[in-house]
């Protein structure tokens, strides 16, 4: 009897001790203050992510999480910051292209042995998600999502312009075609036929890039060398600056600017990412908005080859955390994992297969009209160097259509400036 | 100073001892992380590797610095930058002239004949045939940083000054002015750009919407080449008006009511009276106000980060910005500090220049 309740005593005593183990988190997506714990009815990255965090808190035992504040522009420089400093979040999120820079560090952890154990069946996921959070022979990280660059359409100035046929948008084939059908939806309407921010985030960069790969080129190769100003670079980039010229279309709109231009249905086309899907949707069915008729098209093909920009949001954990930490961690991926479809619902396309394929991902708004988009997903070869290399491409691109800089000069410039960074 | 054993302490000891808690965070927070930044510089310091492995780094003595501030085939002419080595020709000729002519004492033209010779000299660098900077970012963004700190610095002191003359009376009003004027100090660099932003935005602002009262065509401040850098400097006048124009508050108050009675005697009032005594009694508070904002706004970073991220076509680009980006972006970490360095020199210069010209002038 003495050592029952001695047993029970001390069962008791290390239950209740046993204080819940404190997971803290990185990310970027934005705040969304009240997104709530309910994982299936918020919307926009923000709040869905958010809502799938504050239900993992909610619905984990033993464990507690802290999203940390982190700001988009600044989220890799943070995060580096904190590696270096020897305190990186638990969990955080990030980009397939870090890859090469964070596990080849030795900054992220190789979970390939931990999956299993934490629930996570990564047979399930895309080969090319799986390939996605390969490096080196392991695993490095949970996928999320594959998000690329599409055409988000405004079917009314495009009917109006006579640019749709059976329900669908007529997008161009070549880049003569472009301009042929951005001269028509300003004859027909008087407002812009593509908007786009040119002017702050690298999708410009994203544009061209897409172009370029659309020709079999790319801006550099496996070798290291960069392939930048070339016939394929320079046709990518006037078949944008020819809208420009024409004035079809300003290059001087940020991302917040060209959003709301495409909102106030003063652009026919916004180029912009599949993270905006649901909220358009919904801008769309309010009253205010100028958009009513809303539609997304996979990335048309200028050139060649199918291809647009394509990146994937995944998860990782550092290679510090070890024991009960690694342990609270790696649920909290799990947790993630399991809310697949709910991510889905941004816009953004799944990652496991079982998702891709249940009926709540294929009925999801819009997600028939960019099925396409998926074969076509690119992204420039690996490097450590990744974001050094966006920021030379969107300055020199910037200075072509901002500041009216030559566009040999300019391709010529990044090319060496690329060359540096790939040299160093 | 009596302690219990009835030792005493010199002055000197005991002033030592009392400097000693100053002394010591001091050398630990500034002087040890400068010397540290210093050595950094020397070598090929990847920021994220290091962390990992403090083997990582490889000395490679002043090899940042050439990376940094030279190139290949680096010439020297006196016809590389016609404009400012043409000036500085100009300012060496009129410093000897001066100083014949009486106008100048020998230390003054000496110091604006180093000036004007390093401004014929430095810019006299440019690559030749078939060379080029290895950094071809740095020296624009040098150029860019003085020009946001010769446009900045003028700027506040000049509208801080105007201010402070207009609002120095004792009214209830003049000191709710003074308040709201101040305010905009408080805030921190993060919803001043955020303000600012808002102005200038060609769809929603202020600015577009006055203009477009008037028929004007908005101005894309931010993006348009032209007006990025003017938008920067906007936004800085007006976030750092505070604390210059409270240090010629105080320093007004110090000049003596019985100058301007006497003046006014003598039919000098109003415009008359600022030029001929306010602002020689001035001269150190302005001294000072510009020595603190030359600091100041050569560490400019939040502006063009937040506001233009140094666009459009690196224009707005600035030093300090520059090296947080090698630094942290691009991992960097022995040129950053080689950057970080450099800034420091020229800084130290333009303060010493400042200095030594304001102290001359009593």
């Amino acid at each position: 009897m003495k050592h029952l309740i001695l047993a029970t005593t001390a069962a008791t005593l290390l239950a209740t001790s046993l204080p819940a183990q404190e997971v803290t988190l990185g990310r970027f997506f934005g705040a969304c203050e009240d997104a709530g714990t309910d994982t299936t009815t918020s919307t926009g990255e923000a709040c869905i992510i958010q809502s799938i965090i504050n239900a993992a808190d909610a619905e984990l035992d033993g464990v507690s999480i802290t999203t940390l504040p982190t700001d988009w522009g600044n989220y890799y420089d943070q995060i580096k910051a904190a590696y270096a400093g020897g305190t990186p979040p638990d969990v955080h999120v990030m980009h397939r292209h870090r890859v090469p820079e964070f596990a080849g560090l030795g900054a992220i952890a190789d979970i390939s042995a931990d999956l299993e154990a934490a629930g996570i069946d990564s047979s399930d996921w895309a080969p090319a998600a799986l390939d996605a959070v390969s490096f080196d022979g392991g695993i490095y990280g949970v996928p999320m999502d594959f998000h690329a660059n599409l055409w988000h359409v405004n079917m009314d100035l495009m009917e109006a312009a006579g640019l749709v046929e059976n329900g669908a948008p007529v997008l161009p084939t070549s880049p003569e075609e472009l301009l042929e059908h951005a001269q028509m939806v300003k004859d027909a309407t008087g407002q812009d036929y593509l908007a786009a921010d040119f002017a702050q985030f690298p999708i410009g960069v994203r544009l061209v890039l897409a172009l370029m790969w659309q020709q079999d080129a790319n801006i550099f190769g496996e070798d290291g060398t960069a392939t930048i100003d070339t016939e394929a670079g320079r046709n990518a980039v006037t078949a944008i600056t020819q809208l420009f010229d024409a004035e079809l279309a300003n290059p001087q709109l940020n991302y917040a600017d060209s959003q709301q231009a495409f909102l106030n249905g003063e652009a026919a086309i916004l180029v912009n990412g599949t993270w905006v899907v649901d909220f358009y949707t919904a801008e769309a069915a309010k009253e205010e908005t100028g958009l009513d008729s809303y539609y997304v098209a996979d990335f048309p093909t200028l050139f060649e080859t199918g291809a647009t920009w394509a990146d994937s949001h995944m998860w990782a954990i550092p290679s510090s955390l070890e024991g009960e930490e690694r342990a609270a961690a790696l649920r909290v991926l799990a947790f993630i994992n399991d809310h697949n479809i709910d991510w889905a619902r941004t816009g953004h396309m799944a990652v496991r297969t079982s998702v891709i394929e249940s009926d709540a991902y294929t009925s999801l708004p819009h997600r028939d009209e960019y099925a396409g988009t998926a074969s076509i997903a690119r992204d420039t070869p690996p490097s450590e160097r990744y974001g050094a290399i966006q920021d030379v491409l969107n300055r020199e691109l910037q200075a072509i259509w901002l500041t009216d800089k030559d566009v040999q000069a300019a391709l010529s410039d990044a090319e060496l400036e690329v060359q540096d960074l790939l040299d160093r | 100073m009596r302690g219990g054993g009835g030792k005493t302490l010199s002055q000197g000891q005991a002033a030592f001892l009392l400097l000693l808690p100053f002394l010591s965070a001091y050398a630990l927070f500034l002087v040890y992380p400068f010397f540290k930044g210093v050595w950094i510089s020397l070598h090929d310091w990847n920021l994220l590797a290091v962390a990992f492995n403090p083997d990582a780094k490889e000395y490679v003595g002043l090899r940042n610095y050439e990376r940094v501030m030279w190139g290949r085939e680096i010439e020297w002419s006196l016809m590389a930058a016609p404009f400012w080595q043409g000036l500085g020709l100009m300012g060496l000729v009129l410093s000897f002239a001066f100083y014949r002519m009486d106008r100048l004492s020998l230390f003054n033209a000496i110091a604006l004949g180093l000036a004007s010779a390093l401004l014929v000299f430095l810019p006299g660098f440019h690559p030749g045939e078939g060379g080029r900077w290895y950094d071809r970012r740095f020296w624009p963004t040098v150029g860019n940083t003085l020009l946001f700190v010769g446009l900045a610095v003028p700027g506040v002191t000049i509208t801080a000054l105007i201010l402070a003359a207009m609002l120095s009376g004792q009214t209830r009003a003049m000191s709710i002015l003074r308040t709201l004027f101040f305010l905009s100090q408080v805030l921190s660099v993060t919803v001043v750009t955020l303000i600012w932003q808002i102005m200038f935005s060609p769809r929603q602002g202020l600015i577009a919407n006055i203009t477009g009262t008037f028929g004007g065509t908005p101005i894309n401040w931010l993006t348009d080449q032209q007006f990025a850098m003017a938008a920067i400097v906007i936004a800085t006048v007006w976030w750092s008006l505070g604390i210059a124009m409270i240090l010629f508050l105080a320093g007004l108050q110090d000049i003596s009511r019985d100058i301007y009675e006497a003046a006014a005697l003598d039919n000098a009032t109003g415009v008359k009276a600022f030029y001929y005594i306010t602002l020689p009694n001035l001269k150190r508070t302005i001294t000072l106000v510009v020595i603190l904002q030359i600091i100041l706004h050569f560490q400019v970073f939040g502006q063009s980060h937040l506001m233009t991220q140094g666009g459009p076509n690196d224009t707005t680009q600035v030093l300090v910005r520059y090296i947080y980006q090698t630094g942290f972006r691009d991992s960097e970490l022995g040129r950053a500090s080689a950057m970080a360095v450099f800034l420091f020199v020229i800084m130290g210069a333009f303060s010493a220049i400042q200095f030594i010209v304001g102290r001359e002038k009593q």
